[in-house]
């Protein structure tokens, strides 16, 4: 190439620099979002993967069964580099006025575990010569601001058993504070851990060991061991093994790193899309109006060649603009979301590094999109015929009548003004096409961030309103009767009380098995709705067991199928299954309080009361007197965890803000660029009738009657695609953990459409603007504007 | 008097840099005259329909045409005056592609009459284009669209016609029934027509020819005897 066309190539750029600024901030925000999460993504697995290592955080865990056999067995397999025993207890803790149902975790005394070790962050680790001193997570620590030194006490069988802090620590089991898969959401008020010494925590779990943590050599997951052990451990009586990606804490963490990896490739395909029709439109229309000049370089002696290079800097100057700096914004970025995450999760281990072919595959990404959108157009452009595009003959503009006036004849009667504005939307069927892409791109952007609030706002609505019908659960100290229960309506504020049994169990069918938890209900139960996935709202059955949809394909079972529930101490029943529930959190069973009784063939006691409040209620009064009586352990207020999650909504509106945002950029893009390209096209027609005396204003609503019909087409197809995207996006955050079923308010379809609209309309602003300037004499006169 | 410009002076840049494309020109053109404008490049032809269409303002001078002082006029009165006193033809047609040959016609009708379509259909009669009335402008030869053109330019039936090369685009039989068409149209509509062009031979067929060079008025001649437009030969 030689340097005049260098030269031309950037006098044109520069002539159309709105429309090449917004190409180029397109393709720099897909980057820097490829940028940042990819990155965030591949360091925040860094930091899990060391964190694991560094910490042994086990491979497999065992509950149940005779856990120092189940230790012997294990420990001879090839591959296990470490196997123990521990004792953990969930027992009641009491600082000052407040009661909690925490847990307690035997630890070695004086040296760290070969398994499940924790980050000491301030104190001292557990001392043989100090028995009741013990060890806080940090998320309770934090919570009470408990600190070396401060004492509070944890249930011991029936009495309190004072215990000194001796220290606050982190550990990789507890990154997130949840008690198992099935409360994967608590509050500090109602969970917190407590690392012990063994000899505290035995007594607390009734004197032998209940747990075998495992870990492999190197810490590495190997699947066939742990499919072998999970036998070996389960003949020997386990009755729950869980492998280190379905650990409760583990588990939520890696759906949110599903997350940001989903969200490294499909936001940034949908921006660089974005970018590359408009891009596309932007140079097809140069070449058009080049034409005689394209015939004049190749009358010249400039070879096709040339000129293909020359219209693919057209392409490649917004894509290096756009994408190097994208990149390196991007990587930077990942940087500081990564420390962010980590100082906000209290993961132990940030690894933040540098990945170079992150940042090559970002350029690549952004030069790629931009360079494929100008190879048509230069394509074109180098096989323009010389002489035909030196005379200037331009393909005539085609005339047909529109498809709506074909559909709807009274139409043709229309005004021609009117006729023209519905002919100007198949004029240029590809750009028309193209604009409406950007809307529907723009609207699948909204709706999928949007889409996510509303979901997640219908689903702890269901959860917290119609399904927990209670307003708090009363945990007791030991198993309590119904009459116990029945007492607490004695305590002014309770309307009601029903007893509850919560027990861990699994549940086995076809080979498989599922732990979770079983609650036992009373019969006519008014404090839990039962929301059947076939039949909607149901009661609770007098017969069988009601299992979480999530149990029906990893289980292989069906509506009346049998299944095993095998409890803690390994007793096994035989059920059927009555019905699947719905349930957004967790994945539990349920039965009837006189089925459960009639399978074990004793009466049941209570593990819980499931209360209601009466009306006008000082719900803080009454939590403080229910929690004073001796034999309640915990009070957990239903409205707290509510409150709790509705306060981390917040995040999530900043998070659709900035998507909202960022959706507005890339339909801005691509509508200003068609929408530029249309009018820059009309020229001489809106020269020749201001010429005839058209006023301006009509002009101008001819224009954008033609421009917010095309916006409009997108609308509809925007709202079907986004729906799809929305919830396939909500889908892929499904599991037994959470069940994301998309739920879209009407008002959000309305209100994406508006804005829609609205950026289509601040879109065609600096078009409509250029009409004012539009000199009609030199226009008429122009062989082709 | 339908045209008349006093002292007009057209400057386009400044300082150094100016470039006068009208010098102080006088001219007066009567209702129904015919008037052929001749001159070389840059002469200054173009720029004196364009002060008289109202699509350019001019420097300095008087310019009166209907009856009205173009100087005094803001932004309405400016599309008002054009829409109800002038009608333009163009070397390059400027046709609306998605658009009829009849609704382009119309698209300019409707702004001032109620009956738009009725009437463009007549004018397109009247250029004998009523069996192409419903092709688009890609389906018409050169020929048909300058007839569209002047339909377009005649439907509102203004007194003022400006012609800016309306056979530059044209080979020779077409030209010449371009010409005939125009000269027998406005004779009819008893309109002052304007028509620049390069081509010296088709003064033979105006009443008046105007030579122009370097943006002055070199010569004014009348022509008594004008031929017949199909006679012209050139």
């Amino acid at each position: 190439m030689v340097k005049p066309l260098h030269r031309k190539l950037l006098r044109d750029i520069r002539r159309h620099r709105p429309q090449f600024i917004a190409i180029t901030i397109t393709i720099f925000l897909g980057v820097t979002i490829f940028g940042a999460s990819y990155d965030s993504f591949q360091n925040l697995q860094a930091s899990y993967d060391t964190t694991a290592t560094e910490y042994h955080f086990a491979n497999l865990t065992v509950v149940g069964g005779d856990s120092d056999a189940i230790e012997a067995a294990v420990g001879e397999v090839p591959g296990v580099e470490f196997a123990e025993t521990r004792a953990t207890a969930d027992v009641p803790f009491r600082l000052d006025d407040t009661k909690l149902l925490g847990r307690a975790v035997g630890l070695p005394t004086d040296s760290q575990p070969d398994v499940n070790q924790v980050e000491v962050l301030t104190g001292e680790y557990l001392s043989s010569s100090d028995p009741s001193g013990v060890l806080v997570e940090e998320h309770m620590a934090d919570h009470f601001a408990l600190q070396p030194g401060d004492r509070f006490e944890i249930m011991s069988g029936t009495e309190w058993e004072a215990v000194t802090v001796r220290g606050v620590v982190a550990s990789p089991e507890y990154i997130w504070p949840a008690r198992d898969r099935q409360e994967i959401i608590t509050t500090p008020d109602n969970f917190g851990v407590v690392f012990t010494p063994e000899t505290l925590a035995l007594e607390l779990a009734g004197g032998t060991p209940n747990e075998v943590v495992i870990y492999y050599n190197d810490g590495a997951e190997n699947e066939d061991i742990s499919v072998g052990l999970t036998e070996d451990a389960r003949a020997l009586g386990a009755t729950s093994v869980f492998t280190r990606e379905e650990q409760p804490s583990n588990a939520a963490l890696s759906e949110d790193l599903k997350g940001f990896e989903e969200m490294a490739l499909f936001f940034p395909i949908m921006f660089l899309t974005a970018a590359g029709m408009a891009a596309y439109v932007m140079i097809s229309r140069l070449v058009h109006s080049q034409r005689p000049n394209i015939g004049v370089f190749i009358a010249n002696g400039f070879t096709r060649r040339q000129v293909l290079r020359h219209y693919l800097g057209y392409g490649l100057i917004p894509g290096l603009i756009g994408s190097l700096p994208g990149a390196i914004v991007g990587v930077l970025l990942a940087r500081s979301i990564t420390r962010l995450y980590t100082d906000l999760l209290a993961i132990p281990v940030t690894v933040v590094e540098f990945y170079p072919a992150t940042l090559l595959g970002a350029v690549a990404f952004g030069l790629v999109a931009s360079l494929l959108a100008a190879l048509a157009p230069a394509l074109v452009a180098s096989r323009v015929p010389p002489a035909a595009a030196m005379r200037g003959e331009t393909p005539a503009g085609r005339g047909r009548t529109s498809l709506v006036e074909r559909l709807v004849p009274p139409l043709r009667k229309a005004p021609a003004a009117w006729k023209m504005v519905l002919r100007g939307v198949g004029r240029n069927p590809r750009r028309t096409v193209y604009t409406i892409i950007g809307v529907v791109l723009s609207l699948m952007l909204v709706l999928v961030s949007w889409g996510m609030i509303d979901t997640i706002q219908n689903l702890m609505d269901r959860q917290f309103v119609e399904i927990q019908q209670e307003d708090a659960t009363v945990y007791f100290t030991e198993p309590a009767s119904t009459s116990d229960v029945a007492e607490l309506l004695n305590i002014e504020g309770v309307a009601s009380a029903e007893p509850a049994l919560t027990v861990p169990i699994s549940i086995g069918a076809n080979g498989e098995h599922y732990e979770t938890a079983l609650l036992v209900l009373e019969d006519q139960t008014e404090m839990h709705g039962l929301l059947s996935v076939t039949e909607g709202w149901i009661d609770l059955p007098d017969q069988g067991v009601v299992l979480g949809q999530a149990t029906q394909s990893l289980l292989n079972i069906s509506v009346g199928d049998s299944v095993e529930l095998t409890l803690a101490d390994g007793a096994t029943v035989t059920d059927t299954v009555a019905a699947f529930v719905d349930e957004p959190l967790g994945t539990m069973a349920y039965i009837s309080r006189s089925e459960a009784e009639a399978l074990t063939g004793t009466q049941l006691p209570a593990t819980s009361a499931l209360i209601a409040y009466s009306d006008g209620v000082d719900s803080a009064a009454l939590r403080n007197t229910i929690t004073e009586l001796p034999q309640v352990a915990a009070f957990e207020d239903a409205n707290v965890l509510y409150d709790m999650v509705q306060q981390y909504m917040v995040l999530f509106y900043a998070f659709v803000g900035i998507m909202l945002l960022f959706g507005g950029a890339m339909a801005f893009a691509l509508i200003f660029n068609s929408m530029s390209v249309n009018i820059a096209e009309r020229t001489r027609e809106v020269a020749t009738l201001l010429a005839v005396g058209t006023d301006r204003r009509s002009i101008s609503k001819y224009i954008t009657a033609e421009n917010m019909l095309v916006a409009a087409m997108g609308i509809p197809i925007g709202l079907v695609v986004g729906y799809f995207a929305a919830k396939s996006a909500m889908n892929s955050f499904s599991s037994d953990l959470f069940a994301m079923d998309l739920y879209i308010k009407p008002t959000t379809y309305l209100w994406a459409s508006l804005a829609i609209i609205l950026v289509a309309l601040v879109s065609q602003w600096p078009g409509l603007r250029a009409i004012r300037r539009i000199s009609i004499p030199e226009i008429v006169k122009e062989r082709s504007a | 008097m339908t045209i008349k410009m006093a002292g007009v002076w057209k400057t386009f840049g400044e300082g150094h840099t100016a470039v006068h494309a009208l010098r102080d020109i006088d001219l007066t053109g009567p209702q129904g005259e015919f008037t052929v404008i001749l001159g070389p490049s840059g002469s200054g032809k173009t720029t004196l329909l364009n002060l008289v269409g109202a699509i350019d303002d001019a420097t300095e001078g008087y310019i009166e045409a209907a009856g009205v002082d173009l100087a005094e006029l803001d932004i309405d009165e400016t599309v008002r005056y054009r829409r109800e006193n002038v009608g333009f033809v163009f070397q390059f047609f400027n046709l609306i592609p998605t658009l009829t040959a009849l609704e382009n016609v119309e698209l300019v009708a409707d702004l001032t009459a109620a009956n738009g379509a009725e009437r463009a259909a007549e004018v397109l009669e009247r250029v004998g284009l009523g069996d192409r009335m419903n092709h688009f402008p890609a389906q018409l030869s050169g020929g048909e669209q300058q007839r569209v053109a002047i339909a377009r330019a005649l439907v509102k039936q203004p007194p003022i016609l400006l012609c800016d090369e309306p056979t530059g685009e044209l080979d020779f039989e077409t030209g010449r029934m371009i010409l005939d068409l125009l000269r027998r149209v406005s004779r009819e509509l008893k309109q002052t027509v304007l028509l620049v062009t390069h081509n010296a031979a088709i003064g033979d067929m105006a009443d008046r020819v105007l030579k122009l060079r370097s943006g002055e008025i070199v010569d004014d001649l009348r022509n008594d005897h004008p031929v017949a437009a199909t006679e012209l030969t050139w």
